[in-house]
């Protein structure tokens, strides 16, 4: 041990190849210089430290029985190193075949890489990179999803139960499963509603009419229709009747809601729509509600997904609609 | 114009639907309402009288005959709404106007709601 610690190895080398060779190798060998560096930087490399258990069973016997005297262990301590030093190196490349010492020295130039090993880094370099890639679109993807769902964004709608055009109750859940366009009004509007409601009308069957509804991955056939909903804000004027031929006028799927003012009232607060009709009118009372003008497009499990405007044409309304629909469940 | 001076009080009364409410304007009565509010728009325009409910005097002195059909096409909320809504219209222009003198640059997109019988 003692002894080992102050041998460097580049001594230690020397003394296997000249002295202690002999001893381990059937033939002298007489090492070439720059072999020598080669494998002396090799074994440098290699952490050189000689624990006892590398020391064979018979010279640690040695050691033991011949404690006294000191050259015994010295002797024994070369033996070892010539043993782990041919065995690793000549060993080695006698095993794997190499023909001359150019070969092993070009060998131990360019260390451990290969062919196959840079390969193999390539391939699962690009394999990482193609997977971090995949997950990276996946994962925002995921966020735009859930972003519209109502973190961060305006919630609006919410659960109803109102009257439609044929006085049977209507609620929320008939929204379900299929995308809605919600819009507010009143039947007496004097210029501002029949223009949406046509534009409406246009919109309804531009979108119907597009592939992308078509396409659309449901059993059920109503769910590749858009549902089209008009809510008054003018409940004591808009009842059932009134809306069903009001509403005929402009296109047979729009399904007309009301209910008491109460009801209005609570639909519109969580529409955000803002609407100012007197609570208590005088029947044939003749007066003008003011009110909020969007068309709330709702995605089949009855989110918000976007207010359309009076600025849009109906094509581009459509347009907007259809690209929503496009990137349901997908 | 035998019609409109017909009944100068306001539009025929609105049928009763099968629950008992009036029903709203058709499309043919808001056809003949909004007809009927170009034509006393532009009499208006002619003698440059913006505000009818302001200038009543100059506008029913001038436009009596106009006024009158209006009045007779559109339930009495509309007319004032109508006529509220040029003098707004009025002053909007006037202030895009004083605007783009001033050197103010236009956005796209449309400004308030579009002027009557503008279709958007």
């Amino acid at each position: 041990m003692f002894i080992d610690s102050i041998i460097s190895p580049q001594l230690r080398l020397l003394d296997s190849f000249s002295t202690t060779a002999p001893y381990t190798m059937s033939k002298p060998i007489l090492p070439s210089r720059t072999l020598l560096s080669s494998l002396s930087q090799n074994l440098r490399a290699s952490k050189p430290s000689i624990k006892p258990q590398f020391f064979s069973a018979k010279c640690q016997q040695l050691s033991t029985r011949a404690n006294s005297r000191m050259v015994e262990p010295a002797r024994c301590l070369r033996e070892a190193n010539a043993a782990r030093i041919g065995g690793r190196n000549w060993g080695a490349a006698q095993k794997r075949g190499y023909k001359t010492v150019q070969e092993q020295r070009s060998r131990y130039r360019s260390g451990p890489f290969s062919a196959l090993a840079g390969l193999l880094f390539l391939s699962s370099g690009a394999a990482l990179i193609f997977y971090f890639r995949y997950e990276k679109s996946r994962m925002e993807r995921k966020r735009i999803s859930e972003a519209a769902k109502g973190v961060g964004r305006p919630k609006v709608g919410g659960p109803f139960t109102l009257l439609d055009q044929d006085a049977k109750p209507f609620s929320d859940e008939q929204m379900k499963g299929r995308y809605s366009l919600v819009y507010f009004g009143f039947s007496h509007c004097p210029d501002i509603c029949p223009e949406e409601l046509d534009k409406m009308a246009v919109m309804i069957d531009l979108v119907n009419a597009s592939p992308v509804m078509s396409n659309l991955s449901s059993e059920n056939p109503e769910a590749k229709k858009i549902l089209p909903l008009f809510i008054t804000c003018d409940p004591a004027r808009d009842t059932p009747a009134v809306l069903k031929e009001y509403l005929s006028e402009f296109h047979k799927d729009i399904i007309g809601l009301t209910g008491t003012w109460e009801q209005i009232k609570d639909i519109c607060k969580k529409y955000r729509v803002y609407f100012s009709t007197p609570e208590n009118v005088k029947k044939g009372q003749d007066y003008l509600v003011d009110h909020s003008i969007y068309f709330y497009l709702m995605d089949p499990e009855g989110d918000f997904v976007e207010a359309i405007g009076r600025q849009h044409s109906p094509e581009v309304a459509a347009q907007v609609i259809l690209g929503h629909v496009g990137d349901w469940k997908r | 114009m035998g019609f409109f001076s017909s009944s100068p009080t306001g539009p025929p009364a609105p049928k009763i639907s099968t629950d008992g409410a009036p029903i709203a304007p058709d499309r043919s009565q808001r056809a003949m309402c909004w007809e009927a509010r170009d034509a006393y728009f532009a009499c208006l325009d002619k003698n440059n009288i913006v505000d009818s409910i302001g200038e009543k005097d100059k506008a029913g002195k001038a436009c009596s005959a106009e006024g009158k059909g209006f009045e007779a096409n559109c339930a009495s909320s509309w007319v004032t709404y109508f006529k509220k809504r040029r003098v707004m219209e009025y002053q909007r222009n006037k202030t895009l106007e004083k605007l783009k003198a001033e050197g103010a640059q236009e956005m796209p997109g449309q400004i308030g709601p579009p002027g009557p019988g503008q279709r958007p």
